[in-house]
């Protein structure tokens, strides 16, 4: 009886003091949580890729690029390719959090683009864990160049349209990928022998070098390489450098594409960086919290 | 055998009368601003726990909670100052004393010595603690590039507002 007493007692002590000594214990909360995963891209791009990402709500986005002139092409005499230099300018708007719409205009071709980017799932951590990020992109462009083979072309001939889901995935602070699988329709191809519609996939990721600087490369491949005029079509693709300084990104690339607007870089690209044609780059975007 | 039974029932009563406050729920704001930018952010789930009786004080916050005005700037605070993946909570643990908190303050991994003013007021079945104390940023070793010096001020304010409830 003593013994039991006594047992007792001193499992009520012992439990006494850990109750004391556990208090902070108490500071960590039980009931799991679940928490989205930020920040798998630095920017909204990754060289010409579009990435998961997108401004948060209320902010307005500028993003000015640049492709310069190939390595080939008499380098010195124009300055390093800026003399060539091919343009894009792009301004777009965080409607909500996860929604993204805004417009572009690039010098290749003077094609004018709009898009519309939507956050369709996020990575989440914790008890309702999710593997993925999902992006839907669409894109609506608009060649401004004038044709030149003498035909009076419709205005709908002058369209192509891009969609794609982008699949991507933060698989450590450092190390981030992306598969983008998507079509590109063309109304107007050279011959009734060409697909209107071609099937793509893009590949990126990132390498996360410190805080502010991150390694990023991308290529994209497509079902129908090649046109019935013999035009061949090569592997756009590139590697870069993310730098982050407070609300701009800085992304320095190089790569063999000249176009910017998602059809023409993805579908349309005739550069081959076996024969030298690799072009020095540069995306340089600025947030603007306008809410 | 009487006295065994004495000090079990003195036992119990003494653990009964343990009063220990918490919530899950308590606010922690910062502002690290200067005229330059606006730079605040609040955590409305911070974890708070008081011992009335031995008179410790525990606080703590998952750094990814603090919801500020701009996306980017909330990203870049978790990605690149605090940095909440390696580092994901703060915490104070130590006594409270006499209007004062004293004990151990760990921002981003970093741990300091604290001793700052605080007011904890039971009323009922509640206690709420307030405090208000500034950090040097650069203690807890959190990097401020060259570029965007101006624009952080180098010592945070910390305001600390939770109501904790009694435990049963």
């Amino acid at each position: 009886m003593i013994r039991t007493f006594f047992a007792l007692a001193l499992l009520a002590l012992s439990t006494s003091l850990c109750a004391q000594d556990d208090l902070f214990d108490l500071l960590e909360d039980e009931t799991p949580q679940t928490q989205i995963v930020y920040a798998t891209f630095k920017g909204t791009q990754l060289i010409n890729a579009q990435t998961n990402e997108t401004p948060g709500k209320g902010v307005l986005q500028y993003v000015i690029a640049h492709r310069f002139g190939s390595f080939t092409d008499d380098y010195l005499y124009n300055f390093l390719g800026l003399d060539n230099a091919q343009i894009r300018m792009q301004l777009d708007y965080g409607l909500t959090d996860k929604l993204n719409i805004g417009i572009g205009r690039s010098s290749v071709f003077k094609v004018t683009d709009g898009f519309v980017k939507y956050k369709m799932l996020q990575q989440r951590e914790g008890a309702a864990h999710f593997p993925f990020s999902l992006t839907w992109n669409s894109s609506v462009n608009y060649r401004g160049a004038r044709f030149t083979d003498g035909i009076d072309h419709f205005f709908s001939d002058r369209l192509s349209f891009q969609h794609s889901a982008i699949f991507a995935r933060k698989w450590n602070a450092n190390i981030s990928t992306l598969i983008a699988p998507g079509i590109v329709h063309w109304n107007l191809v050279p011959s009734a022998a060409d697909p209107n519609t071609t099937f793509h996939t893009t590949f990126g990721g990132r390498i996360k070098l410190n805080k502010r600087v991150a390694l990023t490369g991308e290529f994209s491949l497509m079902s129908n390489p090649s046109l019935s005029d013999g035009t061949t079509f090569t592997v756009p693709g590139g590697i870069g450098v993310d730098i982050e300084t407070g609300g701009h990104v800085f992304q320095l690339h190089l790569s063999n594409t000249r176009a910017m607007s998602n059809p023409y870089w993805m579908s349309r690209n005739t550069f081959s960086a076996l024969d030298g044609s690799l072009f020095l780059g540069f995306n340089i975007s600025r947030v603007f919290t306008v809410r | 055998m009487k006295s065994i039974l004495l000090s079990f029932a003195l036992l119990l009563t003494a653990q009964l009368s343990a009063q220990q406050y918490l919530t899950r729920q308590g606010n922690i704001s910062f502002d690290a601003g200067s005229p330059l930018e606006d730079i605040t952010a609040k955590s409305e789930s911070a974890s708070a726990v008081y011992d009335a009786s031995s008179e410790k004080l525990g606080v703590q916050v998952l750094m990814t909670s603090f919801v500020f005005k701009r996306a980017l700037m909330q990203e870049h605070f978790n990605e690149n100052y605090v940095e909440s993946e390696t580092y994901p909570k703060a915490s104070f643990k130590g006594l409270y004393k006499e209007g004062r908190a004293v004990g151990t303050l760990t921002i981003h991994g970093v741990s300091k010595e604290v001793d700052v003013p605080a007011e904890i007021a039971v009323q009922g079945e509640e206690a709420s603690l307030r405090t208000e104390f500034p950090v040097t940023i650069e203690d807890f070793n959190v990097e401020i590039p060259g570029t965007v010096r101006e624009k952080i001020d180098a010592e945070a304010k910390i305001v600390v507002d939770c109501t904790m409830k009694l435990r049963k």
